[in-house]
Formats: structure tokens, sequence, C-alpha cells
């Protein structure tokens, strides 16, 4: 019986160290070399890629355009339609459709305002945020009444924790007479800078207030609205509020992928990771959206789970190939949840810090830190938390656990 | 923050930091292998893209079809034409563009060109310069892979891409194992000969052996026989001190699988590594025409070589520690007694076809 058994080790043994010589010398040398197969459709009729249909006014003026390149109205109309169907689509490609059409002025240190604005919205989608903040600064030295130049600078200074530059902005819409600068939208702007200095609770009655007061208003509008209420709600630890503000926004706008994903996320703190699933079936193209469900479906050991994880990683992969680094957030998030690999995640999670410095990217990098045991890497956050003041339930509970390992550390 | 102002402030100039980096931006892919003075590869341009640069919707409906691409061919191979130039050392090539077809990739369909060039002499770096797409999509990034290694392109400035020789020897390496695991022919002539190793001649009569220990000194018996014999030939024949002609070597390996069959069912001779010896010394020259095939390149011919031997061990032994536990296990078995009789039987008449075939070629 006992040598039967040696035998059964030593056969599984051979094998599995035959499968990794095999592996090895398939795998090491290079991956990427391995190209597509490649076949010739027999039916002509087959569609083989679908893009935008044809818009006969862009024709014209991109035609226009090449005939005279210097109309630069031309090509602010133009670049600003491919920014709507990168929007649209969430398709990327369009924002490098929209720089190319702007190539004649994209390197100039003074472009003309259209196209500083144009430059500016770009950047910052490609996550490029101090470049965004000085063309908007300078942007609104030269057209200080445009609205929609402050909120994007709002936008921008939130995002890198500038929040005397984002108040400024918001207050600059307030005092303008434009249809934009409606009170709802002011306080929306508001919204998050109230939050990270502790008075959530003061800015979430004052914006319910607004938000049910307004109830025709702009759908745009009134989703971003939804959604901040909805993160101040989170903040506040009320998750039933801040999830019903989503469903709301979602019903106003279902292709609204920030709202989606911060109920995903809702969902999945909450133990309702089948729902958060579900939720985010089907619209995997989309990173921020199929990194979420391949975590969920993997702690729920779904039968999805393998497919998502594979083509997470295969996405990753090929950002990384055209060195691309505007992933952090999410590969930090995998890394840790997928891959248990906390010393990884907190590496991008500390890397996405010095890019962006939302709410989210603090308790990203305190539960990586935590996760890691690295008291250290959550230095910045704990930082930030201190000079801002600010009061939320998650990053409250992730901080105070550094804290009691810190004590138990010293105590020893 | 957020993206959905954008559509309702003014403009529609979206605002945001849209999180959501959905789909992927623009890559294409240009994979090319070089091999002594020719270089050969595959340009990979999504169909999308060239949509953007040439316009292939020809009725403008939004779904580009088989007929509309394919009518749309020499125009694609024009573009390419104009924007792609590869070149040896500073000086360049002659390149060609190869008729394209479809590839799927994961964000959707890809016009795959097949592209080759001949350069004066072996290149030691590679020139490429490259510039599709960059005027229409500022983000557009080429992926040039070539040795093991990925270049961005990230605008139509010409790229140096030295050649690394050291991952040329692994690509031998990696040869070396496609080789016998492709190559049937290896595999059965060394399985014939193992297969007997778990059933040992005893004074008289054949009976199952008793320790796994006896069975792996023989199998390691065998696969070294068949190791230098075919180490031996491999050498001699690819630094070119013998040359055979490659019909008479492929019927000769052909006849030698049909032998090592035979002998199993005949018991002609038993010392088995012997066999392997004389026979393995066919499979060398068998192995050394591959190589020659690959374009052995004269400067690194010694890691070449090494490699590609490294490689077929590497598969080889592969094979061996799969099958001998097997073999063991099932010593006893009437699945064994089936497997040593048919199995040989088969394919010694399979070899047998073979060598005909191959005569006849």
């Amino acid at each position: 019986m006992r040598g039967r058994r040696k035998l059964t080790v030593l056969a599984l043994g051979a094998v599995g160290l035959a499968a990794a010589l095999t592996a090895a010398a398939f795998v090491a040398p290079d991956r990427a070399a391995a190209a597509a197969p490649t076949y010739l459709p027999a039916d002509p009729a087959q569609v083989i890629a679908t893009v935008p249909a044809r818009d006969p006014a862009e024709v014209t003026a991109r035609q226009a355009l090449a005939a005279a390149p210097d109309r630069v109205e031309l090509a602010v109309e133009l670049a600003r339609g491919d920014i709507e169907r990168y929007h649209a689509l969430s398709d990327p490609r369009y924002l490098g459709r929209a720089q190319a059409t702007l190539d004649r002025w994209w390197h100039l240190a003074e472009p003309p305002a259209d196209v500083l604005l144009l430059r500016a919205t770009i950047e910052q989608a490609i996550h490029q945020f101090p470049e965004a903040r000085a063309d908007l600064d300078q942007l609104i030295r030269l057209r200080p009444d445009d609205a929609q130049a402050q909120l994007t600078r709002a936008v921008v200074a939130t995002i890198t924790a500038d929040y005397a530059a984002a108040r400024d902005s918001c207050r600059a819409i307030a005092r303008l007479a434009t249809p934009i600068a409606t009170p709802i939208v002011v306080a929306t702007c508001e919204a998050p800078l109230d939050a990270i200095a502790g008075k959530a609770d003061e800015a979430y009655a004052r914006l319910s207030r607004l938000v049910g007061a307004a109830r025709a208003g702009d759908a745009g509008v009134r989703g971003w609205a939804l959604t901040q209420l909805a993160e101040l709600a989170a903040m506040r630890g009320d998750t039933d509020a801040a999830a019903a503000h989503l469903g709301a926004a979602l019903a106003l706008d279902p292709e609204d992928a920030y709202a989606r994903n911060l109920l995903a996320d809702i969902l999945m703190a909450t133990g309702h990771t089948a729902d958060a699933s579900r939720l985010l079936a089907g619209r995997e193209q989309i990173d921020s959206h199929l990194v979420r469900r391949a975590i969920a479906e993997h702690d729920l050991h779904g039968a999805d789970a393998g497919k998502l994880v594979a083509a997470m990683r295969d996405r990753i992969a090929a950002a990384a190939e055209r060195g691309d680094r505007i992933h952090l957030r999410e590969e930090a998030r995998f890394a840790l949840a997928v891959e248990l690999d906390a010393a990884r995640a907190v590496g991008l999670a500390r890397d996405n810090w010095r890019v962006q410095k939302e709410l989210a990217d603090a308790r990203l990098l305190a539960e990586t830190a935590v996760a890691a045991h690295d008291r250290d890497a959550a230095a910045p956050v704990i930082a930030w938390a201190r000079t801002t003041g600010v009061r939320d339930a998650a990053l409250d509970r992730l901080l105070s656990r550094l804290d009691r390992a810190d004590r138990v550390e010293a105590a020893r | 923050m957020r993206a959905v102002i954008a559509a309702a402030i003014a403009t529609c100039v979206g605002l945001a930091a849209a999180p959501a980096w959905a789909h992927k931006p623009s890559d294409a892919h240009l994979r090319l292998a070089v091999d002594g003075d020719t270089i050969t590869g595959r340009l990979d341009v999504a169909v999308r893209d060239l949509d953007g640069a040439l316009g292939l919707d020809g009725d403008g409906n939004g779904e580009i079809t088989w007929a509309e691409l394919s009518a749309a061919a020499p125009q694609i191979a024009a573009y390419v034409d104009h924007r792609l130039t590869l070149g040896a050392d500073g000086a360049p090539c002659t390149r060609r563009l190869g008729p394209g077809a479809i590839a799927e990739l994961s964000d959707g369909a890809y016009w795959a060109m097949p592209v080759s060039a001949s350069c004066a002499h072996p290149p030691r770096a590679l020139d490429i310069a490259y510039s599709l797409l960059f005027d229409i999509d500022s983000m557009h990034r080429g992926l040039a892979h070539v040795a093991g290694q990925t270049t961005i392109l990230r605008d139509a400035r010409p790229v140096h891409i030295a050649l690394d020789q050291t991952t040329s020897t692994v690509a031998f390496v990696k040869e070396g194992v496609w080789h016998i695991w492709m190559g049937i022919d290896h595999i059965l002539f060394l399985s014939c000969l193992i297969l007997p190793a778990v059933f040992q001649r005893r004074t008289r009569r054949w009976a199952a052996a008793d320790s796994l220990r006896d069975v792996c000194k023989e199998v390691f018996e065998i696969v070294t026989a068949f190791t230098l014999a075919h180490s031996t030939t491999l050498v001699i024949s690819a630094i070119g001190l013998v040359a055979l002609p490659s019909r008479f070597v492929e019927t000769a390996i052909a006849l030698s699988v049909a032998a090592a069959a035979l002998n199993n069912l005949l018991r002609t001779v038993d010392a088995r590594w012997a066999v392997a010896f004389a026979l393995g010394l066919l499979h060398g020259f068998g192995f050394s025409s591959v190589l020659i095939d690959l374009g052995l390149p004269s400067h690194e011919l010694i890691g070449a070589l090494l490699g590609f031997n490294l490689g077929v061990e590497l598969g080889q032994a592969a094979i061996v520690i799969a099958l001998v536990p097997v073999l063991y296990w099932i010593r006893r078995t009437l699945a064994y007694q089936a497997l040593l009789w048919a199995g040989s039987a088969g394919v010694a008449i399979l070899a047998m076809l073979w060598s005909y075939q191959r005569y006849l070629a």
C-alpha cells in the first residue's frame, strides 16, 4: 500500500514537472509574440466592425478644415464632436482623435481660448491633472466669466486636493449670471469640498433640500447632484440612502458609469455582492465595471470568475504594453482583491495617490496599507485626514485599524 | 469626479475625469522576426482605425462589412506602403506587403497584413519608421514586437532596435521543444523504445518489472544513448561536415520508427539502448534540417545549436517523465499488454507507410 502511494506521488510529481518544463519553454520567451490566427469571411455582408454612423456635417467640416487647416473654429467644432463621442461611447480612441484635430495648436504655449478648454478637458480625461490645471488657470485669466472653465477647474482642483482653488471656482460660478449657474450647480460644486472639510452633514442637508425642490431641472445636473448626494450619504454611513440616490441617478441615465460604479461599491461593501455583479453584467467593456465585476464574481466563486479575471489581466497587460498608467486605481483594487498581492496593491495605491486625491483614493491607500501591514504607506492619507478634518465612515474604520496595529506594535 | 455634467453644461464639452477608461485606445501591432538578411512578420491594424484614416464605411451606416473592407484592401495597402519602412543598420531594406486577412483581437477586428523585407546583409539592429494613424489619433501607438522585446512607437520618428543575441538562443530552445513535440516520429521512436522497459526479461521469460528504480535506470540508459547519438549528428551536419539529402534522412527516420516498433514485437535486440544509439544517429540529421530551415545564423551558430539541442532534450525529458510512471502503473494490466502489442504493431504499420510516402516524395 505504501509503495502504491509513493508511486502515485511520484507519478503526479513527474507529470507536474513535465508540464512545468513544457510550459516554461513555451511561455518564458515572449507571450506577446503569439499573433492571433487570421481568416477571410465567406459572406460579403458580414459586419466586421461597427463605427459611429457617418455625420454629413462632420464630413463637410473635415473637408473644409483640410482645405484651410488654419481655421481654428472648425478644428474646435470637430474636436468637440469627438469628445462628445468619447463621453457617449466611453471609447478613449475619440480623445486621441480630438487631440489630433487640434494638433496645429496643441503644442502652443498660448493657444486660442477654445483650444485651451478642450486641451484641459482631454488632459483631465487622461489624468494629466497638473497640465489641465495650468491650462484652466490660463483660460480663466483670459475669460474669467467662463462657467464651464470654472467648473472644470473646480473639479480638477478638488481631485488634486487644492481645496482653496476649488472653492474659488465654485464661488466664481455662483457670481455668474449665466443660466448654468443655478444654486444646485453651485451646491454640487461645493459638496465634496464641504464633505472633505468634515461638514458632510450640513452639505447633505443643503444639497438634498435643493435636489428635492428642483424636481424638473436639467437631467444631467440632477444626476450629478444625486451622485454627490450619494457620496455624502455614504460618508455619513447611511448606505441605504446612498443606494437610493444612485438608483435615482441611474434611472435618469443608465449609461452613468460613475454612479453605477459607486452603487456597485456600496453593494459590495454591504455584502450584496451578487447584486453588484448583476448591476455590472454585460458592461464589461468598461474597465472600471470589469474590475468590479471580476472582484465580485471572484468573491462569489461564480461561473464567470475565471473569464473575467483573465479579461482584466489582459487589459492591465495591454495598458502596460503601450505604456499607459491611468489604470492605477483599478489595478490596485484588482491586485488586492483578486491577486491577493497586498504589497503590489499598496505600491499602486501609493502611485495613484500621487496623481489623484479623492476620498476613494484615500480609502484605497488606507485599505491596501492595512492589508500589507504597512502603516508608513498610509502616512500621506493620515496626514491628509488630519489637515482636512474629513469624516468618512469607511476611512475612519481603516485608519483606526492602522492605529490599533501601531499600538500593538508599540506595546511589544 | 464626474462626467455627466458635461451634457448639462452648455456645449457638452465634458468635464470630467470620467473614471471609466473604457475599451482600449488605438494600438497597432507590428511583429517581426529577423532571419539572416530577411525580415518576416505581420502588421495588425484595427479596422476601426483604418476607417478613421480611409473611410472604409462606404455607405456611412456605421457598419463596415466584409465587402466594404475587401474592396478597400488595395487602398489600405497603399496607405501602409507609404507609412512603413524597414531598414538594417541604417540601410533601407526592400519591403513587401502580403494580402491582408482578418484577425480578431480582444477589442475587435484587425486587418492583418504579412510583412516581409530583404536587406543587404543580416541586420544587427532594425530600423523602423512607422507613421500610420498618428495624424488622425494622437494617442495611437504602434507596438513593435521584435526578438522578444516590445518597442512603443509614439510618433513618426524612426526607432532603432538592437537585436539581442541571447533572446535568439532562447527562441531556438523553444523551436527545439516545438520540434520534438510536433515531430511525431521522434516521440513514437522514443516511446517504442521505452514501452518494454517496465516488462523485463528474467532468465527465460518476460515479466513485469519489480522496482521502479530498475525501470528508471533502463530508461535513463536509452534516453542518454539517444541524446548522445542525435546530438552528435546534429552538430556535425549543422556545421556542414556531413550533408545528407533530406528525402533519404526522412525515409530513414520513418524506417527507424518501424524498426523500434518491430523490435517490440519480435524481441530481436534486447539491448534497446544500442538501438537508441544506432538509429538515434539518423534523428540528429532530421533535427539539423529543421535548424537549417529556420535560417541558422552563422554568427550565432553555437548559441542556436545549444539552444535548439537543449529544447529538444527538454521536450524529450517532459515526454519521458510523463510516460514512465504511467507505464509502471499499468504494467501488470491488460491495458499495458494491449498497448505493447497492438500499439507497437500499429506504429510499425504507420511508420512503414510513412517511409513509403517519404521515399516517393
